[in-house]
């Protein structure tokens, strides 16, 4: 403000609007010319796709344009909520994200407090470098170790039979009713060490000070744990608990297709496997489409509701 | 630890101590078993692991599931793409969103606000897969090594992430190289990216894993097998098990590698897949560590 002020007081005459664009632009010609690549790309590869869910309200042919295909309004989600599959899949989704955040939200938070408590800060940095380790290697070679270790003949197999649990090897792999349980394992497996580090950082930046009064009141160990070092990282927690329920229709997608097998469909199927094998192995582009925009929408509902609620509750919000 | 200096350890904090060491100590073993046991695996004679129960050590050692590996035809090619899908993959991708992430920080700028936030919805909002796929296929990158990097290019997180870090270099030295006569790409080139080497580094380290570890856009995107990298090798071992079984049997019947089976094969290839990450991520630790905590704090 003050800037323009001089400018009118020098008695500067402003340039009509047109041309005070195009001199900026001249001035910053060079930024534009890479900008403007820039925007086409982000317009195709992310805004055009954006675009394209319109048709899961159009009967859409595949290579023919969006814009001339038949308006069918509602029809695939009425479809996809009078589909037999519906119960199954939500279950499947809500099973295992319910799972998921049931053990693997405490867990990394459990770890950390551990490692937080460790004397030997050689150790510690040892145990962390290893435990990221699962996070860095593919699903593929995730689901590899899970055949192997859990296979007919592999280790598990061997040795509750060793211990006499069974006479038969239990097909781990190919029983439905186990999968819930595998996939929460390897998603904890996977991911623990990793998740740990965020709150790892947030106990370093409590203040020092604040354990020193502890102890002059008198806090023993647990009682610091208790009383300082967990309120310290409490935002932190909620602030990932909201992106966790918003995100609760995430229930994995690499994991589903390369642990679960044909046998163990009944189990592993959530709407983002059901949206690929529609999609693009059916090719029912529309219905597909359809399934993925319905989760979108319930998930933006959830993390904004889970948001004013943590807002309202604990003063804490991640916008 | 710094909060228990000068306080008395009573029974109770020192048993927790050992009990803490203990549980460490058993949590790494849970951690790194799978791979030791895949290891042991590859290094057994194939018959003989058929009979299961291998837990710490090969029984009857036996090279020939490497052997058969690297003399792999398929094996090799994979290698060759995916390392070409790594190296393309992040070098471009870090040249671009760098650049991107210099242009959103230039004060004077005034497109800066505007690109900034084109490419921040991008992070909220997207097609889905479906319209996505459509996209692909109908620029006709399906079966093609560009489906790798390009749609790939630009990325709104390691944008923010990398702005992050730019915003706090001091402004005077890329003014300067302006008055100097710098074209902006050329202060991008001599002033931004030398100096700016730690993020660029954790962005690196995170896009190649990346690259190294993705399967399911070389499954989608390149059908024909043309371009399969490691990961697509090693799906298709891991899921079409029957097919493979008897492809590897007749294979097997042609080579002096007469000891392997699909078991062994598969715990070989997912340790030529696993140990190139394995030997590399911990000296890395440093970098990405710090990119994520910067990236939580700038949110």
């Amino acid at each position: 403000m003050y800037k323009i002020n001089i400018e009118k007081s020098a008695g500067k005459i402003e340039l009509p609007f047109l041309q005070r664009i195009s001199r900026r632009f001249m001035k910053e010609k060079q930024l534009w010319m890479v900008c403007i690549p820039m925007i086409v790309f982000v317009l195709i590869f992310a805004y055009y796709p954006m675009y394209g869910v319109l048709v899961s309200f159009m009967d859409y042919i595949p290579g023919a344009p969006i814009i001339g295909s038949k308006w069918v309004g509602l029809k695939y989600f009425i479809e996809f909520f009078n589909s037999p599959d519906l119960e199954m899949i939500m279950r499947n989704t809500l099973a295992i994200s319910g799972l998921n955040i049931l053990f693997g939200f405490p867990a990394p938070i459990i770890l950390a407090l551990l490692l937080n408590e460790l004397q030997n800060r050689h150790f510690k940095k040892v145990v962390q470098t290893v435990s990221y380790l699962p996070n860095f290697i593919s699903w593929v070679v995730a689901a590899s170790l899970i055949f192997t270790l859990f296979g007919s003949e592999g280790v598990i197999n061997r040795l509750i039979q060793d211990m006499g649990l069974t006479e038969e090897p239990v097909g781990f792999l190919s029983t439905g009713k186990y999968f819930w349980w595998l996939i929460t394992m390897a998603n904890i497996w996977k991911g623990v060490g990793w998740s740990a580090i965020i709150y790892l950082s947030a106990m370093a930046g409590i203040d020092r000070e604040l354990y020193q009064a502890g102890a002059v009141d008198g806090l023993g160990r647990f009682g610091m744990v208790w009383h300082i070092t967990l309120p310290g990282i409490s935002t932190t927690i909620l602030l990932l608990w909201i992106l966790r329920i918003g995100g609760i229709l995430n229930a994995g997608f690499d994991q589903q297709l390369l642990i679960g097998n044909a046998m163990t469909r009944e189990y592993w199927e959530v709407i983002d496997t059901y949206a690929y094998r529609y999609g693009i192995q059916l090719g029912r582009y529309s219905y597909a489409t359809a399934v993925g925009l319905f989760k979108s929408v319930i998930s933006i509902l959830l993390i904004f509701v889970t948001n004013r609620a943590s807002k309202k509750l604990a003063g804490a919000s991640i916008f | 630890m710094y909060y228990q200096a000068g306080m008395k350890k009573g029974f109770g904090s020192r048993s927790f101590d050992l009990f803490n060491i203990l549980f460490m100590l058993v949590f790494s073993f849970l951690v790194l078993y799978p791979f030791w046991n895949q290891l042991v695996y590859s290094f057994n004679d194939g018959n003989d692991a058929a009979r299961g129960g291998l837990y710490f050590w090969p029984r009857v050692i036996s090279f020939d599931a490497y052997g058969f590996l690297f003399s792999n035809q398929r094996l090799a090619k994979g290698a060759v793409v995916s390392i070409m899908r790594v190296v393309v993959g992040t070098t471009t991708c870090l040249f671009c969103t760098g650049l991107l992430a210099y242009i959103v920080t230039i004060r004077s700028f005034s497109g800066r606000r505007f690109m900034r936030i084109l490419f921040m919805i991008t992070m909220y909002i997207s097609g889905g897969l479906i319209p996505y796929y459509l996209l692909i296929s109908r620029i006709g990158l399906i079966n093609t090594f560009t489906v790798y990097w390009l749609p790939n290019l630009l990325n709104a997180y390691y944008m923010l992430l990398m702005a992050s870090f730019i915003q706090e270099l001091p402004e005077s030295l890329m003014e300067a190289a302006r008055i100097d006569g710098c074209t902006e790409l050329k202060t991008y080139r001599k002033i931004v990216v030398p100096m700016s080497m730690p993020v660029y580094a954790a962005v690196a380290v995170y896009l190649s894993v990346e690259h190294w570890n993705s399967w399911f856009d070389c499954m989608i995107y390149n059908p024909s097998g043309e371009w399969d990298t490691l990961q697509v090798f090693l799906r298709r071992m891991l899921l079409e098990r029957e097919a493979a079984a008897q492809a590897t049997d007749q294979i097997v019947r042609n080579t002096r590698f007469n000891k392997v089976t699909p078991l062994t094969i598969r715990a070989a290839t997912t340790m030529v897949v696993t140990i190139p990450i394995a030997v590399v991520y911990p000296f890395f630790q440093k970098y990405f560590v710090g990119g994520l905590t910067l990236g939580s704090v700038k949110g």
